[in-house]
């Protein structure tokens, strides 16, 4: 079974080529556009990885963080943060609040790729 | 006691004196007589007892009218020019003496006027004297003191206890605040001074936090104990207007190098802050937005690139949003960056100029210093811009040059055009005009003509003016060359906005007085204080009638505070009052204030809280101030605002230095003194004056041993006049 990422981000141009992008490399994607999407879609299905933007409408981002990382059945979830907020303190901030990574907009496929590849290692190689 | 009942006293008494001894030396007489003699004595006195009674009474009322003759012609006119002759000899040269009386006193009273006469001639010549002496000096203080009355920032000296014996306009400005701070009670339930008006000798403590100053103050102390390099501490006010304000502090040492005071350094950095917080969030929203659209440019770029061969649809998407975003992008970038950046240019400090102006000074400096005649038509009308003056006349001086090295030629005509938003200045010639490429290298340049020169290059001036240049051929109008700038065209700002004109002052300014330095503690026993050290308050009320009682409201009050024995005339009160109530024809004949000119004004109410707090810590002085604080002790159920402050009065003062003067009025008194009242009856003319009065009083005062406050008032309250009801 290949690996869940949740996109979760409220601008449809962004999540459209993640989503081509993750699904070209054999991932299953599930989109959030707010952050309490966010947090139904992680209850609902449980990702492996969360691609989450911190400027949300509703709950931002960092409290989706916040959130997972309080409950300790969601631990394994890794969160990559993919933000347009560039700022040293942004990141840190980020970084406290338990992300695994930190990637600042724009971003490269690649770059972003070799970030999710590290953490779900792909069980079929064959891509859709 | 008046002059007239103490004669009477003095007469009535030795009359009863010699009619005792007459009837002592009867009643011994009587006792020597036989009876038979007693009875010849009664006989005669019953027979003749209308002859006797009539003699008696001739010879009493010829001695009373005697008394009264010899009281008029000699003892009053005598006292009077007793103290006439004080008047001029202390107070005004310029009095002379009405003579009356006898002959002998006539005679004197014209010596004493001649040897006035040739005393005020003196006088003036040596004030005449003295003044010049004194003026050369006075003018450079004055220089000093409007300086610092100008300066942009407000400045506030205190000494150590924080009383203010400086300040500016524009601290005035800064600290007095639309609303009053509360009255708060201090630990011993004492009121504190926290009136929100600035003054000489008022508390700085009562305008800005007494927390923040003291932080600042202990911060200093700690710097001079290190002898830090900077001894300045800084802190941000807030003021119930929601005005920032960066306040300075700097120490104030004296010899031994211990803080003798303090200054304050006041800047409003309100717009300031509000336009660093509006560009700041600009350009965050800006970037964050730049970033959000190539990210999502990139991501599609990327995927197009990396799997040419996805489907149709997929293709489609991403190309759309490429599209969408990268107009997405010249939005942001035109929308938000250029108005960040128009925010910037609009803070450059640029000055309102006329164009003919400029063009007169452009003209001239290329004549002197390039040898080029610029030609403008002299009759056009004035447009108006806004530039650095000197850096802009410096651009177009370089223009001149290089038009000069490139055409060869040495005159330009000059016009200035109005297009729309801009105002175009052109520089025209016969033949071609200057090619794109070398404009580019000029904007590159930087600032030099012949010995000025600027750190900054071309297009770094033409930028911050919001300006742009270009050059182009007239082809189809003048078949001239033309070297433009377009420039925005400014509007004329309101006059409120200029700047005012400095114009010295004739006297002292009355906001700096260094002998405060000198003032005793803070907290002495009043009534012990001389009177030459206290601060007071000058104040008059106009009234719609004399019948407090009868319901006469108050309809002006006027104020000035006296400080270190000098009269403040610009730290004044001066506010009309509506008086709910219909001001009767007699009352606007006195004071000529007109119905509609009450109309909206404060009701008394709104007045007296803000009076009170401009009275707070003084002794009140007015002339015949039971009337006036009759008015404002019939508001006091109203309003709730009671007048404690001690209580003096020119009126009763006055009676005390000249009890022979018939007159203490008002006019009386001024005239008496030489005191010129301008606005009589208006709140405001009559305090003045009445503070010039109480001015002259204070040393007439001290001469009769009446120095304290205490004796002061003891000394009035002995006067016939403080009998006077209202």
């Amino acid at each position: 079974m290949a690996s869940l990422v949740l996109i979760v981000d409220d601008e449809p141009n962004i999540v459209i080529p993640l989503q081509f992008l993750m699904e070209k490399n054999g991932y299953d994607v599930v989109i959030a556009q707010s952050g309490e999407e966010a947090l139904e879609a992680i209850a609902k299905y449980i990702p492996d990885l969360i691609l989450l933007d911190i400027m949300l409408p509703g709950i931002d981002g960092y409290e989706v963080c916040e959130i997972v990382r309080l409950r300790p059945e969601w631990q394994h979830i890794k969160i990559i943060f993919l933000t347009a907020k560039g700022r040293d303190v942004d990141l840190a901030k980020g970084m406290v609040l338990g992300a695994d990574e930190y990637v600042i907009k724009p971003f490269s496929n690649e770059e972003l790729l070799a970030k999710v590849k590290k953490y779900l290692p792909l069980l079929n190689e064959n891509p859709k | 006691m008046r002059i007239q009942n103490k004669f009477w006293w003095f007469a009535g008494v030795t009359l009863l004196f010699f009619v005792i001894i007459i009837f002592s030396m009867a009643l011994l007489f009587w006792q020597q007589l036989l009876p038979h003699q007693h009875d010849v004595l009664l006989n005669i006195f019953k027979k003749h007892f209308a002859y006797i009674f009539l003699g008696l009474f001739i010879i009493l009322a010829g001695f009373g009218i005697l008394l009264d003759w010899v009281f008029r012609i000699y003892i009053l006119p005598l006292n009077k020019l007793v103290e006439e002759a004080h008047v001029i000899a202390s107070v005004n040269p310029s009095h002379r003496i009405k003579p009356e009386g006898s002959k002998d006193i006539i005679r004197l009273s014209k010596i004493v006027n001649e040897g006035a006469e040739r005393y005020e001639q003196l006088y003036q010549q040596v004030r005449q004297e003295i003044l010049q002496e004194y003026e050369h000096a006075e003018d450079e203080k004055n220089i000093l003191a409007a300086l610092i009355d100008e300066l942009p920032e407000g400045i506030v000296i205190c000494n150590e206890q924080g009383k203010i014996l400086l300040y500016n306009q524009q601290a005035r400005l800064l600290l007095e605040h639309s609303e009053c701070v509360d009255i708060a009670p201090n630990d011993n339930g004492a009121e504190v001074d926290r009136s929100c008006f600035i003054g000489l000798g008022r508390s700085i403590y009562n305008v800005m936090d007494a927390h923040k100053i003291t932080h600042a103050l202990d911060e200093i102390s700690r710097k001079l104990v290190q002898a830090d390099e900077e001894i300045t501490a800084f802190f941000v006010n807030v003021d119930p207007d929601n005005r920032l304000l960066r306040v300075e502090t700097m120490p104030l040492l004296n010899q031994k190098a211990e803080m003798a005071g303090f200054f304050l350094i006041l800047t409003d950095i309100t717009q300031q802050v509000e336009f660093t917080k509006e560009a700041q969030f600009l350009m965050e929203n800006s970037i964050q937005k730049l970033r959000a659209s190539s990210a999502a440019i990139r991501s599609s770029i990327e995927a197009i690139l990396k799997y040419p061969q996805m489907k149709k649809a997929q293709l489609k998407d991403l190309a759309q949003i490429i599209h969408t975003e990268t107009i997405s992008l010249g939005d942001t970038l035109e929308r938000k960056l250029s108005r960040f950046s128009g925010f910037v240019k609009e803070h450059w400090p640029l000055a309102l100029t006329g164009t003919t102006d400029f063009w007169r000074i452009i003209s001239r400096k290329a004549k002197d210093k390039l040898k080029i005649d610029l030609v403008w038509p002299a009759n056009e009308t004035s447009q108006q811009i806004r530039i650095d003056t000197y850096a802009f006349s410096l651009i177009f001086l370089f223009v001149c040059l290089q038009l000069k090295k490139i055409t060869n030629r040495t005159r330009f005509e000059c016009a200035t055009n109005r297009e729309g938003r801009f105002v175009c200045l052109d520089l025209t010639w016969p033949g071609d005009p200057i090619s794109i490429e070398e404009l580019h290298r000029w904007e590159r340049h930087q600032l030099i003509v012949d010995d000025e020169r600027m750190p900054f290059t071309f297009k770094d001036i033409i930028d911050s003016h919001n300006a742009e240049i270009w050059s182009y051929f007239g082809k189809q109008t003048t078949q001239r060359s033309y070297f433009r700038f377009y420039l925005p065209a400014a509007k004329r700002p309101l006059p409120d906005s200029l700047r005012r004109v400095t114009v010295l002052p004739e006297g002292r300014p009355e906001f700096y007085d260094f002998d405060l330095f000198n003032q005793p503690g803070q907290t002495p026993e009043i009534d012990q204080r001389p009177l030459n050290e206290l601060t007071f308050t000058i104040f008059d009320t106009e009234t719609t009638g004399l019948n407090p009682r009868g319901g006469d409201e108050i309809i002006s009050i006027g104020a000035v505070r006296i400080f270190n024995q000098r009269l403040l005339q610009e730290e004044r009160f001066d506010q009309l009052v509506d008086p709910q109530r219909p001001l009767p024809k007699e009352s606007i004949q006195v004071h000529g204030i007109q119905p509609e000119m009450l109309i909206g004004k404060p009701t008394i109410d709104m007045v007296l809280p803000r009076f009170q707090q401009f009275c707070r810590g003084t002794i009140l002085v007015a002339h015949n101030a039971a009337f006036d604080m009759r008015m404002l002790q019939m508001k006091e159920g109203q309003t709730g605002i009671n007048f404690i402050n001690p209580v003096l009065d020119t009126m009763l003062l006055s009676a005390v230095l000249h009890p022979a003067q018939e007159k203490h009025s008002f006019d009386a008194i001024a005239e008496r003194f030489g005191i010129r009242i301008v606005g009589r009856h208006t709140a405001i003319g009559d305090a003045i004056a009445t503070g010039e009065i109480f001015l002259k009083l204070i040393p007439l005062l001290a001469e009769k041993g009446i120095l304290t406050l205490r004796q002061a008032r003891e000394a009035s309250q002995k006067t016939y006049y403080s009998r006077l009801k209202y």
